[in-house]
């Protein structure tokens, strides 16, 4: 399995009022794709905070101290957010807690559902029209520089393929979308037919009738179709009879004859739009004869004979002599990089002018460096600068309040001292990581191949052509958000699309919530709290259906609670959070049969079960104030197994197995042995024996 | 010195004289609670304009027991709380505490008088006497039910200290000493595990389980005979919410209360309550015995909720296989409507004749199976 995400070392402090207020302190987890990782903790804990730290939406006053969060190569706590909102709910999306006061009670849940939909598809269309013009100018100079001839009558021709393949495109997009809406408004009528009344499906059936028009293009339904304009026709006709008499014996005949032939329209191939533009341009077009992918194979022939293997070529000139300019400063880089480092020693501190006159000459070279015109960014140095200004601006503020603490040393104000070790040390880290990353760039420079990459250019240019006229439309949405809508398990989506919020009772209105999480198909899914608002027989409903995503999308998900009982179905891995810090990690087994912490053991013991007849183990007083830490152990004030060393000292996490880890000074060697609560035990002992029986029962 | 004794004396007798004022036995002598239950609620139905929140409900709760109220959110237990408590006019049916009507429903009113015509038409002087008696109605006595909310923020005014929020019942029964005040607020907030002096501070100054026993410290102040309480741990933390069920059962045993406990989480209800209640639509649907019905659950609703509760056993949990309740599909009621019926001792299910068979067997059923396992 493949990490999806990897948490190191977050450390996050809220400043308020009265001091910096420890939320998050040291944590480290990863989590693997279609796994569901639980978090549990009392409010305060620090499960939240951490989930907001991977969405990238904390509050103003948090101050992100350290660790990294890295998704796909990058570091979220770094990245900038124009970079973020490519990730926030596209790659990562978030299911809160109430589902009254995250959906809008003025708007339909259709609105809400296309709405990201649609906005997103018209940054989308913006986004490409500018990739696609900036490379194109990139190129152009780029291959002018190389000693290209012809280039603007080149690029001329290129820009009209593409102008015109991808509005040809568009045009026949647009009529395969009102086929597709036509099957599926055809499959909605034979349905409704059954139960519904006459006067509602008939106006279904009007509506596919309306459909119709647009729906002709000559690689798809020829225009003056016989066969579909006479079905088209006896439905017109059936109509009226219907409505007035009811039954639906015909109408669903001449439905079920009309969608043959739109089906199959959709099952044929796609047209190479762009070869057949060139083909236009240049008056060469091969006759079709109804078999498109003939038509396909001819078109291109002439398209790569006539321009773009020539055209390839060029562009392939283009690239290496980019390329060959990056790499002849990035070797100049990579010199300074370590002149900077040796400048900053390791051990010594970093006097700030050196770190900041060092980290303004690296991220201005290396901003001059960069490769525009390369498909894939380098992520290192790309957020090179804004990563260690951060890392600078953090390291001045520990030493403004280390010289604040050395003048007002008899005062305790300055308790909260900052980690000045650490802020320096990210410095040196994001330089070495750029040098690393650069070095191992020029060690590959030899084996790039121009000819693949020149291709991959060319595709990536037509891509982005499309993905200019690609609309999403309303229609489009709409489909779309059905789908999702009968994916969560909501009765009658079809109808339900037009309703608002308060027609939906708290279960449904948590589905729309998902259903809107889904809607950008993300891959990690981060869950806070999403049944606690509910009761138990919706809340049962609802962790089906999540367990049932995850298994139909892959999705890695993060699920945040505060009921233990809740997680034993959903987790395949458990971190049990108590002030800011895992204090137990495992998988759900062996957490729940072999739990080893005692915060552990007091979840379990104060809550009953269905067996519980004896006094419940409260766990007696209050989390701790995380603006004064505790020095040792965080639970001991409220751990009744609490020794003295528990006050005195942190305890590491000790290791159990390869999965289970638990922080407690009780797994030391030379700890007492303790057993944990007679209530926690004997629940064990009675679930192992309820286990085997049933288990038994299986076998036999 | 003999004064100040005196004067000792006297402020003795002042406060056990507003004791006993405060003392339920002063308004119902009579009442036996080896014969009678010390709550009597009868078809109670409450309708919202055409929303029936609740339809029909009967039950008895016992003095010193703790009855539990379940069902899913909408289905009417709060509602049912806060009708006996009479924070809604009633719609229909009768509400007795301590033998003493509390509640008069609206319909109940009006078939009232139609019996009272015909009794005095009848001439029988006796039975008017009853019916004139029976519609007093004694409001004074609902001072000794109290409730406990679900929000512990929303339930405490933010303006009033601890004081003022726990000494206002005392209050508006009349009370104006203030030693005496003083004396009862303290007792109580040590009694729920808080300390006298934070008797001055506001709600805000309290965490969710502290603002919770302040709840709680300002319904047992008046020395309730039976306390409401409506779903008080859901809004807590898992850790707070033992503490918070902890303490109800301590002083179940120290003031001998009576709870009727409504929540939706049934392994607390199952843990907390001597007799629960299942609710669906308005309607009770089964009421038993805590353990008899986890033992025989017998309507297919209350089946499908045990079936919802999840357990922090991971083994349990991949076998667990939820059962829906469609009311379609589990009953048919085309011929015969259902009624409330006791199907075995002490054990009710909303049930018609066929059905009520059918359930008797089910229970032999599983007794003989619980019986050959052993």
């Amino acid at each position: 399995m493949a990490k999806k995400l990897e948490v190191k070392n977050l450390i996050i402090s809220f400043r308020t009022n009265n001091g910096t207020v420890k939320a998050v302190r040291n944590i480290s987890f990863d989590l693997e794709r279609g796994e569901t990782l639980a978090i549990v903790g009392e409010s305060g804990s620090g499960k939240s905070v951490t989930a907001r730290a991977i969405m990238g939406i904390l509050a103003k006053n948090a101050l992100p101290e350290g660790g990294e969060i890295i998704y796909d190569g990058q570091d979220l706590m770094k990245i900038d957010e124009e970079d973020f909102h490519k990730i926030r709910g596209n790659r990562i999306s978030m299911i809160f807690q109430d589902p009254l006061s995250s959906l809008n009670p003025i708007v339909r849940i259709g609105k809400q559902l296309t709405e990201a939909m649609i906005l997103n598809g018209k940054a989308n269309q913006r986004e490409a029209k500018r990739v696609y013009n900036d490379k194109i100018k990139l190129l152009a100079s780029e291959m002018k520089e190389a000693g290209v001839a012809d280039v603007d009558s080149k690029f001329k021709i290129f820009n009209n393929v593409t102008d015109d393949g991808s509005k040809t495109e568009r045009d026949y997009l647009y009529n395969r979308e009102r086929i597709e809406s036509m099957v599926k408004n055809i499959d909605g009528a034979l349905i409704d037919s059954i139960d519904k009344e006459p006067k509602v499906v008939a106006a279904e059936m009007k509506r596919i009738i309306k459909d119709s028009h647009n729906i002709y293009n000559p690689f798809l339904i020829k225009e003056g179709d016989a066969e579909l304009h006479g079905l088209l026709a006896e439905l017109q006709n059936a109509i009226p009879a219907y409505r007035k008499e009811g039954s639906h014996e015909q109408t669903d005949e001449i439905l079920r004859k009309m969608r043959e032939p739109l089906q199959a329209a959709l099952d044929l191939p796609k047209p190479d739009f762009y070869a057949m533009a060139y083909c236009k341009l240049s008056n060469a077009m091969p006759e079709f004869n109804g078999d498109i992918d003939q038509l396909n194979a001819q078109m291109k022939q002439t398209f790569n004979e006539q321009f773009l293997n020539d055209f390839r070529e060029s562009v392939g000139a283009g690239l290496k002599n980019s390329n060959d300019k990056a790499f002849s400063k990035k070797s100049v880089i990579v010199e300074s990089l370590d002149t900077a480092l040796s400048r900053m020693k390791e051990g010594e501190r970093i006097d700030l002018k050196v770190a900041k006159e060092e980290a303004k000459k690296c991220s201005t070279m290396i901003e001059d460096s960069l490769d525009r015109l390369s498909i894939h960014k380098d992520s290192v140095a790309y957020t090179f600068k804004s990563s260690i200004n951060a890392a600078v601006d953090t390291y001045q503020e520990a030493l403004k309040v280390e010289k604040k603490r050395h003048l007002n040393r008899n005062q305790k104000l300055f308790k909260d001292r900052m980690d000045i070790d650490l802020y320096q040390n990210n410095i040196r880290l994001d330089m070495i990581r750029a040098r690393d990353s650069f070095q191992e760039q020029l060690g590959s420079a030899e084996q790039l191949n121009y000819e693949e990459l020149s291709d991959e250019m060319v595709e990536f240019l037509c891509d982005e052509a499309s993905k200019r006229e690609h609309e999403v439309t309303k229609r489009k949405a709409q489909i779309r958000a059905i789908e999702l809508m009968e994916e969560v398990g909501i009765p009658k989506a079809r109808e339900r699309y037009r309703q608002y919020p308060f027609e939906f009772s708290g279960g449904m209105r948590q589905r729309i919530v998902i259903a809107i999480a889904l809607a950008a198909n993300p891959d990690i899914l981060i869950c806070d709290e999403p049944t606690t608002a509910l009761d138990v027989t919706i809340q049962a409903q609802i962790l089906e259906l999540i367990n049932k995503l995850k298994v139909e999308r892959k999705l890695s998900i993060i699920f945040i609670t505060h009921d233990l009982g809740v997680v034993a179905n959903m987790a395949d891995k458990i971190a049990v959070m108590y002030a800011g810090k895992i204090v137990e990690y495992g998988t759900a087994d062996e957490l729940f049969y072999e739990p080893a912490h005692p915060y552990t053991w007091a979840l379990l013991a104060s809550m009953p079960d269905l067996d519980t007849k004896e006094k419940l183990d409260a766990i007696p007083g209050t989390p701790p104030n995380m603006i004064f830490p505790p020095q040792g152990d965080a639970f001991a004030e409220r751990n009744k197994y609490a020794m003295q060393i528990d006050l005195e000292e942190q305890p590491p996490m000790f290791k159990i197995t390869d999965t289970h880890y638990a922080a407690t000074w009780l797994l030391h060697p030379d700890a007492p042995k303790v057993e944990p609560p007679k209530i926690v035990t004997d629940r064990i002992e009675r679930m192992k024996k309820l286990n085997e029986e049933n288990g038994g029962e299986i076998n036999g | 010195m003999a004064e100040k004794n005196n004067m000792q004396v006297e402020a003795h007798d002042k406060a056990s004289e507003l004791d006993r004022k405060l003392r339920v036995d002063n308004y119902t002598p009579n009442f036996d609670p080896s014969k009678e239950p010390l709550l009597r609620v009868e078809h109670l139905k409450q309708y919202f304009k055409s929303t029936k929140a609740v339809d029909d409900v009967s039950f008895n709760i016992r003095k010193g027991e703790v009855f539990g109220l379940v069902g899913e959110s909408g289905c009417g237990k709060t509602t049912t709380g806060r009708s006996i408590i009479g924070l809604y006019p009633l719609t229909d049916g009768d509400v007795y505490f301590r033998g003493k009507r509390i509640g008069m429903g609206a319909d109940a009113v009006k078939r009232w008088k139609q019996k009272l015509a015909e009794a005095k038409a009848a001439g029988d002087t006796a039975a008017v006497a009853a019916l004139n008696e029976d519609r007093v109605v004694h409001k004074d006595l609902m001072t000794k039910i109290q409730m406990i909310f679900q929000d512990p923020v929303g339930s405490l005014d933010p303006r009033m200290t601890v004081r003022e929020i726990i000494a206002e019942g005392l209050k508006i029964r009349g009370i104006r000493d203030k030693q005496f005040i003083d004396d009862r607020v303290s007792e109580v907030l040590e009694k729920v595990g808080l300390v006298p002096e934070h008797a001055e501070r506001y709600p805000h100054e309290f965490s969710g389980g502290q603002r919770q026993r302040i709840g709680i410290a300002r319904a047992i102040v008046l020395q309730p005979d039976l306390i409401i309480a409506d779903e008080p741990i859901s809004a807590l933390d898992v850790s707070i919410q033992a503490q918070v069920i902890n303490l109800m059962n301590d002083l179940r045993d120290e003031m001998g209360l009576t709870i009727m406990f409504i929540a939706h989480d049934l392994s607390v209800v199952k843990y907390f309550s001597d007799r629960i209640g299942v609710m669906y639509f308005g309607r009770m649907v089964e009421l038993a015995d805590s353990d008899e019905l986890f033992a025989h659950p017998l309507h297919p609703y209350t089946r499908s909720l045990l079936s919802a509760i999840p357990l922090p056993d991971p083994n349990y949990e991949k076998r667990r296989k939820r059962i829906t309740y469609v009311p379609a599909l589990s009953h048919d009621y085309t011929e015969e409507g259902p009624e409330f019926k006791e199907v075995i001792p002490g054990h009710f299910v909303l049930c018609n004749t066929a059905e009520c068979e059918k359930y008797r067997k089910e229970v032999a059923d599983i007794d003989a199976n619980a019986a050959r396992k052993q």
